[in-house]
């Protein structure tokens, strides 16, 4: 990496809900900043750069951050709008990381925000060029892409619809212990099997939901970083990539660029076994049944082999492998945001402030993604110390 | 390597295509706890209300959390007489889908008296020709009003 | 599922309904869309590795060249996978929630492209990954040059 070197001095979220009707969108997005600001014991007057963003057709508004800037009290500030489908958070951090580290900024403020209960069919139109003409006569959308996902995961690795129900109980167990997760809901596996079919395997459960809510981080270079905080978490490296979304997905059910970006981020941070140097994950799971495939992409395990994992009873906030101890996307997705909630968790844990769904000794390294569309990545990697 | 399927195809035309489509929206907007008392004010008292900032002591309409200068919460409410001047305007002539009327039309921003922001709202009860920037105006509540910012039907001169 | 909730009091939520009239150029996929009229599949072959893709594209998003050649894919295709969706889904055309009867499938072409259409079979317990099966079009008069000129795939 070249640059200043960079930590997070604050996190701030929502607790996030399926519906906010007593906040505006604006009002939401300030409610994320001022957490973050607490956090980080700083006010508005110290930021000097605000990168923001969401998935604006999931929100309604074209623009937003006309509307969100003021709001914020941040007039004037340097900084711009990014938006990027489900990794739009992802590349909101990754820009405010760079602005930190071009030694141009001093606080970067990286806010993003969505408030679904206001959206009606976002998935309708999805992204890729002429989408109309290419996917527009099917009904395209993250339920559909992961019952395709999984169909073609189950053939290859021989796991069952059990071993799918198990990946969501975890998650539901992981959740019940974050204060800020929306879905709590006791599962079992005969639930999770039993629940209504969308689209096979895919199940209602499996699905992540609709989420209205708001997270932000600070950033700062180096030496502002130590003055600032106490605990400042330490961004060692991000890598993003892009693939063809949905059409390429006709070509190959199981495109991903996370496994590409992971490889490429270990070799530059002379990372060879993941399992053993990073302690914690927080990975971008947009059904719980992706959980499988992505564990095996960034490095945990061999090629569809993770449902035995599950299996044998291995993941967990508490056990050998704490995979989303925050109980993941599939229990709070708002979509454009929920890429900073990952950045978010994984810096709790490595300051250890995640409270009840803190995985347990110290965490030197975390690994927080974003995913969008149908195959987007943006991965980052954290640490406790330079 | 997969098979080649031999047949031609310099046969098929390569004119450009442009395809129609029609993109269909029906959001549901979130008005909020603060947006809701202006409204509801509007609707039920046919009173305009703004907000006041305690650091910078300036009153927004509409009224919003947050102070966009300082971003202290705010929560003192001030009720304003309605009354204000016209800083700007233009008169709308042409058509376009989803205008609150009829064109020609004319809108601006009016400082509210009591207020430090504008607000944007049609001017009407005068002849188009005869707005000027400087007048004193007040508002035109409907009859019939239902918690919207078109409850108040437009401003119109004083006298 | 996916209700459409309806306000009730406009100074706590309101609808704006909007429909927006897009005109999309096709460009370099013109020349799909012509053969899709005629009855016929093609798709542009990557000079560098050989391999078709649909959607066509000038470029290959692989190896950065232009692919200048196209090649007819034939009429038939291999099942990779099949989907049925169990629950009534948004219309991205008309922005209509309906309910969705056919299973989607993905097929592997004769000439090495991949696509997605309907599939003729409604039972996916007899759809299986290999199967071969065959496109079944709409007639001339009816074709618009769009995906959907394949009424659907039939096994053979």
């Amino acid at each position: 990496m070249t640059g200043e070197r960079i930590a997070i001095v604050g996190v701030g979220q929502t607790v996030h809900k399926s519906k906010r009707t007593d906040v505006n969108t604006a009002e939401l997005c300030a409610e994320a900043v001022e957490a973050a600001l607490a956090d980080a014991q700083l006010t508005m007057k110290d930021i000097d750069c605000v990168i923001l963003g969401s998935f604006e057709p999931a929100d309604g508004y074209s623009g937003p951050d006309k509307w969100i800037v003021p709001e914020i009290g941040a007039v004037g500030k340097a900084g711009f709008e990014m938006q990027n489908v489900g990794t739009t958070g992802g590349v909101v951090c990754a820009t405010g990381f760079n602005m930190a580290a071009s030694g141009l900024f001093e606080n970067v403020l990286c806010v993003a925000w969505q408030k679904m209960d206001e959206a009606a069919g976002a998935f309708g139109r999805g992204g890729g060029g002429a989408n109309e003409y290419w996917t527009g006569q099917f009904p395209m959308s993250p339920i559909t892409n992961f019952a395709r996902r999984t169909y073609d995961y189950m053939t290859r690795s021989g796991c069952t619809e059990e071993h799918l129900a198990m990946v969501r109980v975890k998650q539901d167990q992981c959740a019940q212990r974050n204060k800020y997760a929306q879905l709590k809901l006791g599962l079992t596996v005969e639930k999770v099997m039993n629940d209504f079919l969308l689209a096979w395997p895919i199940r209602r459960l499996h699905m992540c939901p609709t989420t209205a809510g708001s997270a932000a981080i600070i950033v700062c270079p180096e030496q502002r970083a130590k003055k600032v905080s106490k605990k400042p978490v330490w961004v060692e490296d991000w890598f993003t990539c892009h693939q063809g979304g949905a059409l390429t997905m006709a070509e190959d059910p199981q495109a991903s660029t996370l496994g590409y970006a992971c490889k490429k981020i270990y070799k530059r941070c002379g990372i060879i076994n993941p399992k053993k140097e990073i302690q914690a994950w927080e990975v971008y799971e947009p059904a719980s049944t992706a959980e499988l495939r992505w564990m095996e992409e960034v490095g945990i395990c061999e090629d569809y082999t993770a449902w035995k994992l599950f299996e044998q009873g291995r993941v967990g906030t508490d056990k050998e492998i704490p995979f989303n101890p925050s109980g993941g996307v599939t229990a709070t997705n708002p979509i454009g945001c929920t890429p900073v909630v990952r950045v978010v968790e994984a810096a709790l844990q490595v300051r250890g402030d995640a409270e009840e769904h803190q995985v347990p000794g110290t965490i030197n390294r975390a690994l927080a993604t974003a995913y969008g569309g149908q195959g987007e990545n943006v991965v980052f990697l954290l640490k406790k110390t330079l | 390597m997969t098979p080649q399927i031999k047949k031609s195809v310099a046969d098929i035309p390569e004119e450009p295509i442009v395809v129609e489509v029609q993109a269909h929206s029906n959001f549901l907007v979130t008005v909020g706890n603060t947006g809701n008392k202006f409204l509801t004010e509007i609707r039920d008292n046919k009173t305009i209300m703004g907000i006041k900032c305690p650091q910078c002591k300036k009153v927004y309409v509409p009224p919003r959390t947050h102070c966009p200068t300082c971003f202290t919460r705010m929560s003192e409410w001030v009720k304003l007489s309605g009354k204000g001047t016209l800083e700007t305007y233009t008169v709308v002539r042409y058509q376009e889908p989803y205008m609150p009327k009829e064109p020609p039309y004319a809108y601006g921003v009016i400082k509210l008296d009591g207020a430090d922001t504008g607000i944007v709202h049609l001017i009407g009860g005068v002849d188009l020709s005869k707005i000027k920037v400087g007048m004193k105006i007040e508002p035109v509540f409907k009859e019939q009003r239902e918690g919207s910012i078109l409850d108040i039907d437009y401003f119109k001169p004083i006298g | 599922m996916l209700k459409k909730e309806e306000p009730q009091d406009p100074a706590v939520a309101f609808r704006y309904p909007r429909v927006i009239t897009y005109k999309h150029s096709l460009g370099y996929q013109s020349k799909f869309a012509h053969a899709l009229k005629m009855g016929r599949i093609i798709a542009t072959k990557c000079p560098v590795d050989g391999r078709c893709t649909i959607p066509p594209r000038i470029v290959c998003p692989m190896h950065h060249v232009r692919q200048t050649e196209w090649v007819d894919q034939g009429q038939r295709g291999k099942l990779l996978s099949a989907f049925k969706i169990n629950f009534p889904m948004f219309d991205s055309r008309t922005g209509d929630l309906k309910s969705w009867e056919t299973p989607i499938v993905s097929i592997e072409l004769e000439g090495g492209a991949r696509m997605d259409g309907w599939c003729a079979e409604k039972d996916t317990e007899k759809l299986k990954s290999g199967m071969i099966l065959e496109a079944v079009w709409r007639p001339p008069e009816e074709r618009k040059g769009r995906v959907d000129d394949i009424l659907y795939w039939k096994p053979v």
